[in-house]
């Protein structure tokens, strides 16, 4: 690694961006123009719509058939509301109402006996789709609470007692939050979002330039023969996304900062005493520099798998979205920032934000933040360098397989595209069909999902594709060695994916409604337990093994083992529906997956899954008995010294299977 | 010098099958010396000049440029070579001064060094009029002068063209043809890729004829005239490719 060469990558690569007048257009001079529009020119729009609706004021009729004391006081107060024009009531008023020429109605209906003391009700009319029928409502009911009380004291005179009698409660307010804090709850809410989408926005146009783009205008060869290193260029361009999305930050956050004071002083705030938040919009753009490169590294990695810019934006989609949601938790008043959230990128740097404006933050959670987003950074700069180093990427080629080449070589089926589609068919089947069933009859609806929704679809591709099921699916023989150890496989598996689980739940805790809901689940009161274990042991063993280690690794075998087994792993954990045991399931894919590679038979990891499955069952049920106390602490959870002997098991049982199936001339299956 | 040992590429199909695109190729080219490597698209040119300059690592085999391994030296390799194909792209937000002291700098080369270099190369090409325009406003015939430079910036030794006139127009075309003559004076070693059997036949002093990945034949021109008993290139080739599918042939009908 030569930074001097990084240093020059780098430095060619900032004249070239503020040569682009597009760039320099969008990250510079766009956000100088767009805040003072934005804020003057919409606040003082909306200030004016309202003050001139409020000059138009409405037309109100009014019928009164009661025609006493109270009405008298109730028209005065009606009488009383600025800009508003009180008509009687007449035969053609609901004419005139429908052709909008009166946009109120208000009639006060003869009273109500009640202990002979007369009740009034009074009835408004409005269209309260509008925005005059929101003031009409505003100002009459407004009129009419004065009314009451007005009413109210004159019954009192009327019986000789003191108005002052009806006064029990006064509200007094002290309010401790200064004013400061106001201004920063606003704009903590609105900042953090804003300014996480810009510097996404500002950082994919350039990484989008910097690699995507060097292939669409095929330099990137060039490039890659002179005598700098593939990670020296990495560094270059990955310092370039940084300074622009920085810069396009500053930038923003300068417009904007002096088009609100604008705005505040002109609104008297200034005058209040409110000081502007300076140094926290000082702070805001320190706590943006570890995000920065966390996107950069992110975006370039896009740019670096994409074949051209138009492929970039479009692989930058998705990201946006994500980010989007993730920076909106900044809106969410309920929502404070803790350890474990701190540790989720994105929403530890919007929720940060908003502590800052509100200034009271902890230096625990800055930190946190900061260290969390600079590992995911590290790990995503590294997949960088490995794509940029990846020859099959940088110089991917346009493949496309249609129904007709399919027709032709059917081993064109087994390819990553087909086996995304399957997968997102069968996850929606799984959730508008399953889920129906199984709300409507858990037993019936759980051997449905099973049967019709993970099993039958594959076995009818395969007979329509003439596939050969047997050898598609692995159902190969396999040594008895292998099933004698697989019980000690799956046991050790299943206790660390159950401590991984609790992990989990010690940083993010799952709601208590869904643990209670996951133990009646599995509990099935109406079974017997050798039911319960085909139910939720062998039944899901052998279905989920066919689709995800028989037919969904399929898919993703070409490029390599690893990939094919996380892939699958990925997609059964993305399978059970459930966000909160989506790592430990993805843990037991990874063991199935790998457990398939070495065997070469399907069997071995059937059995491991059922094995596993019941391990779960059998650890729900048996946890009140005396034998399984010391494993089980009070909380229902299994103790974490088990963490030991089942990795030292799970290790034994890994060796095992390598001995038992290690071939010399090994191939990839 | 270029020593090219057993080499060869695989590249993974979407079926799962794996396609030979070099397939144990071997050939040298010497200090002094233009050899054309021949073959019709998608013979397995481009790819293996790729593995050449480093780009592409090769499945099994090597090669030796100026010495230095590919597989284990590839900075030195990059160093001592020049790479120069038909459809390079340029930096068009640079000026052509600037894109090649670029390289000269990844190159290591200091500023004054560049600088000679350039001024050199500028009065030689006839180039003074445009060097510091912006690429973008240069025509197709200037733009393969400022590759041109970059490619020579850093003096190699062994110079590789990859389909070096496709594309261009007459013109610019010849620009290219004389300065690979003029890499050849200079005593450098040239490698050059076409399909057009009458570039071979001009420049080359050896021609390699490469077909499906696989080397067909090696030699110079006249060698593969009294190899074959034709005149043109172009029988030549055809004779070389029926012979080769011939021999295919009689290996499938002994299997």
């Amino acid at each position: 690694m030569n930074f001097k060469r990084a240093l020059t990558v780098y430095r060619k690569e900032m004249l070239e961006m503020f040569r682009d007048k597009r760039t320099i257009f969008s990250t510079i001079i766009l956000p100088f123009i767009l805040y003072p529009l934005l804020f003057v020119g919409v606040s003082s729009l909306m200030m004016r719509q309202t003050a001139k609706l409020e000059k138009q004021g409405a037309v109100i009729a009014y019928a009164d058939s009661v025609n006493n004391i109270a009405s008298e006081i109730i028209t005065k107060q009606l009488k009383e509301i600025e800009n508003f024009d009180l008509i009687p009531y007449s035969d053609s008023t609901q004419k005139l109402y429908s052709e909008k020429n009166v946009h109120g109605i208000v009639s006060v209906r003869d009273s109500l006996q009640k202990g002979g003391i007369p009740v009034y009700i009074i009835t408004i009319q409005m269209d309260k789709s509008t925005d005059r029928g929101k003031l009409i409502y505003d100002k009459v009911s407004g009129a009419l609470r004065i009314a009451e009380s007005d009413l109210v004291k004159f019954r009192l005179v009327e019986h000789g007692l003191s108005s002052e009698i009806v006064s029990t409660i006064k509200v007094q307010q002290i309010d401790t939050s200064t004013a400061q804090k106001k201004l920063g709850s606003l704009l903590g809410a609105i900042l953090p979002y804003l300014l996480i989408m810009l510097l996404i926005a500002g950082a994919s146009v350039v990484a989008g330039d910097l690699v995507a783009g060097e292939k669409e205008r095929k330099t990137l060869e060039t490039l890659l023969v002179s005598s700098a290193q593939r990670n020296e260029i990495v560094l270059g361009k990955y310092l370039t996304v940084i300074t622009f999305a920085l810069i396009n930050v500053a930038v923003n956050l300068f417009s904007l900062y002096f088009s609100m004071r604008s705005i505040a002083s002109q609104s008297g705030l200034e005058m209040a005493g409110v000081k502007f938040p300076t140094n926290g919009f000082l702070m805001l753009f320190l706590a943006l520099i570890p995000l920065a490169t966390f996107y950069a590294a992110i975006l370039l990695s896009i740019s670096t798998f994409s074949r051209n810019m138009k492929e970039a934006r479009t692989y930058e989609q998705p990201i946006m979205l994500v980010s989007m949601l993730l920076a909106m938790s900044s809106f969410f008043p309920a929502i404070e920032l803790n350890n474990g959230l701190a540790l989720i990128p994105v929403i530890n740097i919007s929720l940060l934000f908003k502590a800052v404006m509100m200034s009271d933050f902890q230096i625990s959670h800055l930190l946190l933040t900061i260290g969390s987003t600079l590992l995911l950074d590290i790990a995503a700069i590294i997949m960088t360098v490995k794509l940029f180093s990846n020859e099959a990427v940088l110089f991917r080629s346009e493949t496309d397989t249609n129904l007709k080449q399919l027709k032709k070589n059917k081993k064109l089926f087994f390819t990553p595209f087909y086996g995304v589609i399957y997968f997102v068919l069968a996850l929606l089947a799984l959730y508008y069909l399953g889920g129906k069933w199984q709300h409507h009859k858990i037993v019936s609806g759980l051997i449905k999902t099973q049967a019709f929704i993970i099993l039958l679809p594959i076995l009818v591709i395969l007979r329509i594709g003439k596939f050969n099921i047997r050898e598609t699916l692995r159902l190969n023989n396999t040594p008895l060695a292998n099933y004698l150890i697989v019980p000690c496989f799956a046991i050790s598996g299943a206790i660390i994916a159950a401590l991984i689980g609790q992990l989990i739940n010690l940083i993010y805790p799952f709601p208590k409604e869904y643990l209670e809901q996951m133990s009646e689940l599995l509990k099935m009161p109406s079974l017997n337990g050798w039911q319960v274990f085909a139910l939720i042991a062998l039944l899901p063993g052998i279905c989920e093994e066919v689709m995800f280690r028989g037919f969904v690794y399929r898919f993703f075998e070409h490029k390599n083992k690893w990939y094919a087994i996380w892939i699958s792993a990925a997609m059964f954990a993305l399978f059970h529906l459930d966000p909160y045991r989506f790592i430990p399931v993805i843990f037991l894919g990874v063991l199935l997956g790998w457990l398939l590679y070495r065997t070469k038979s399907i069997f071995p990891s059937m059995l491991s899954h059922a094995l596993n499955n019941a391990t779960a069952l059998a650890v729900m049920h048996l946890s009140r008995l005396n034998f399984m106390k010391p494993l089980i602490s009070s909380d229902e959870n299994l103790t974490w010294w088990l963490a030991v002997p089942a990795l030292l098991l799970l290790s034994v049982s890994i060796y095992s299977f390598n001995i038992i199936n290690y071939k010399p001339a090994e191939t990839e299956l | 010098m270029i020593e090219v040992q057993n080499l060869t590429k695989t590249f993974l199909q979407k079926d799962g099958s794996q396609l030979y695109a070099v397939d144990n190729l071997s050939f040298t080219a010497n200090d002094g010396e233009i050899v054309c490597l021949l073959g019709v698209n998608g013979a397995g040119k481009t790819t293996t000049m790729r593995i050449l300059s480093t780009i592409f690592r090769p499945t099994s085999g090597t090669a030796l440029i100026n010495g230095y391994s590919i597989l284990r030296q590839p900075q030195k390799v990059r160093e001592n070579l020049g790479f120069l194909s038909g459809d390079t792209g340029l930096y068009t937000r640079l000026s052509g001064r600037e894109f090649i002291s670029y390289f000269g700098e990844l190159y290591g080369m200091t500023k004054s060094q560049i600088n000679k270099h350039i001024e050199e190369m500028a009065e030689l090409l006839d180039m003074k009029s445009f060097l510091d325009k912006k690429i973008d406003f240069l025509s197709s015939g200037m733009r393969q002068k400022v590759s041109i430079v970059r490619s020579i910036i850093h003096d190699p030794q062994v110079m590789i063209f990859d389909e070096p006139t496709s594309g261009l127009d007459i013109l610019t075309a010849r620009n290219i043809v004389s300065f690979i003559r003029e890499c050849k004076i200079k005593g450098k070693c040239v490698l050059f890729s076409t399909h057009i059997m009458r570039e071979a036949e001009r420049l080359a002093d050896r021609i390699v004829l490469i077909h499906r990945g696989r080397l067909m034949a090696e030699g110079t021109l006249e060698a593969l005239r009294q190899d074959t008993q034709q005149t043109d290139l172009d029988d030549i080739f055809v004779t070389y490719v029926n012979r080769q599918n011939m021999e295919a042939e009689v290996m499938n009908n002994e299997f």
